[in-house]
């Protein structure tokens, strides 16, 4: 197919944002970065919902065709790129690389995202004027997402749900070095976007989680950490934020013992 | 030979049965019925820990998640070929098994509990302990009844998940466009049930649920509408 327009419009480099810019630099497929600052709440300008009136990142636009769903997206940029490919070709194989796409998406993404947003974004909001959050908690499109808002921006996320959270993700980290003890990548012998998606969330946890992710603890999840964390394809993307993704990303080369691939 | 686990009351079953169908798949099938809660016995976990319908089972792999079937399903089997037929077509086929489960199915079984559930015998809560705790906190939930909020969100998130469905049909007489795909077979089960509930359609929607009515895959596979309360997926996505 065709190489044709490819925009794609995302916040820093990691979570859904980290997807596709992961899946395009591996296929090393060129793209326009279009820098969606969620902090300056750009997802929700008159120009970003001209693009995706759900106002929510990423958003992928190939020769016209408008893709907002992260995971589909992965999906079809392995499907209509050259390069690697990123999907193993036995039915079984694909079914698990999807199964685990399912289960980070469903399961433990969200609730990373809840625990994260609750540590790093609820502060902001702390003092502010209830009737300007108001305001802002208008401009949401999605009635689902303007309830987890609502919930940050009032300091109202239940702690049982938090701890929850927190048994997810512990339970995840337990599950993944459990399937990396059994194969190499996390749908077998290749590299496929199974990794890619636990990656854009995942990368950080020794930094995030020092007691529970270590070479004692989860030996497997570590030497797929550093693995990952070498790929030039990766560290290119992780390279993309303009925030405290990139600078994150290098803490962790140097904590991983990771060398830089890339020249800049 | 394949092996199906699957209940006629089980929207997803249903989709994963039209793509047998539609390939005309020789395959044993194991009925579990799910109004006396079988899915919560020992034996169906032994089957699936999640105690969900359907399941698969070929060349010795047992597979769960009734989209993820039938794209295994499509794969594996190629001939007729329904994922679609480029890049395009095979995105609204990723984008609408997913809509199924974050947009439809978690409101639909909210829905469909306000209208048919009521309280729950005791005895039917005993397999609670035995699931995974995610699946145990959605049906701990369903126990106790939504809330009437909940409840209207559901009504409307359905409503919206109508109106993408026909916006997208607005590009073809088909959810992915010219032809036929796994997404009608995905979505069809789901959308069979919202005039039962009283949530309306638009016309393309109507139009496009008789196309999709009439294929005598479908036909064969759906035998008649039922209404029985049981949990769907979890709701993904924070934030």
């Amino acid at each position: 197919m065709g190489r044709g327009m490819l925009d794609v419009y995302t916040w820093e480099p990691n979570a859904n944002s980290g997807k596709p810019l992961f899946c395009l630099t591996e296929k090393q497929v060129p793209f326009i970065h279009h820098y969606i600052d969620m902090g300056h709440y750009e997802q929700f300008s008159p120009e970003f919902l001209a693009i995706n009136p759900d106002g929510t990142i990423p958003a992928i636009v190939h020769d016209g065709f408008v893709m907002t769903e992260s995971t589909p997206a992965m999906e079809y940029i392995d499907d209509a790129f050259d390069g690697p490919a990123l999907r193993p070709a036995d039915p079984y194989r694909r079914w698990r690389m999807r199964q685990i796409m399912r289960y980070m998406d469903n399961i433990v993404a969200p609730s990373l995202a809840m625990i994260a947003s609750n540590r790093l974004a609820a502060p902001r909001f702390v003092g502010r004027d209830p009737e300007e959050l108001r305001r802002e908690l208008d401009r949401i499109p999605l009635p689902e997402r303007r309830a987890s808002w609502e919930k940050l921006m009032f300091n109202a996320t239940p702690p049982s749900d938090l701890e929850e959270s927190r048994r997810r993700v512990s339970e995840a980290i337990t599950r993944f070095d459990s399937l990396l003890s059994q194969s190499e990548w996390l749908a077998g012998d290749s590299y496929s976007l199974a990794d890619i998606n636990v990656f854009a969330t995942f990368y950080g946890l020794p930094l995030s989680y020092p007691d529970e992710v270590t070479d004692a603890a989860t030996p497997h999840l570590m030497r797929w950490l550093r693995r990952c964390h070498a790929r030039p394809a990766l560290q290119e993307a992780l390279a993309m934020g303009r925030g405290f993704i990139t600078q994150r990303a290098a803490e962790l080369r140097r904590l991983l013992g990771v060398g830089e691939e890339m020249a800049a | 030979m394949i092996a199906f686990h699957h209940s006629p009351a089980s929207t997803h079953s249903d989709s994963a049965r039209i793509v047998l169908a539609e390939k005309a798949l020789d395959h044993a099938s194991h009925e579990v019925d799910l109004a006396s809660f079988e899915q919560h016995e020992p034996a169906f976990l032994a089957i699936n820990p999640s105690g969900m319908v359907p399941v698969l089972e070929d060349e010795g792999h047992r597979m769960t998640e009734a989209f993820f079937i039938m794209l295994y399903l499509d794969e594996r089997f190629p001939d007729p070929a329904l994922g679609g037929a480029d890049p395009r077509a095979r995105y609204q086929v990723q984008k609408w098994g997913k809509y199924v489960e974050t947009h439809i199915a978690p409101h639909l079984v909210i829905v469909r509990w306000a209208e048919r559930g009521g309280p729950l015998e005791q005895d039917r809560q005993q397999g609670f302990d035995r699931l995974p705790p995610e699946r145990r906190a959605l049906w701990q939930q369903a126990a106790a009844g939504f809330s009437a909020e909940e409840v209207s969100a559901s009504r409307e998130a359905l409503a919206r998940a109508a109106q993408r469905l026909s916006q997208d049909l607005e590009h073809g007489p088909w959810l992915a466009g010219a032809d036929y795909t796994l997404a009608d077979a995905a979505v069809f089960p789901h959308v069979e049930q919202f005039p039962a509930l009283g949530i309306e359609l638009p016309p393309a929607v109507q139009e496009w649920r008789a196309r999709v009515a009439a294929r005598p895959a479908v036909r064969a596979a759906m035998d008649g509408l039922k209404l029985l309360p049981v949990m769907g997926p979890e709701r993904g996505r924070w934030g």
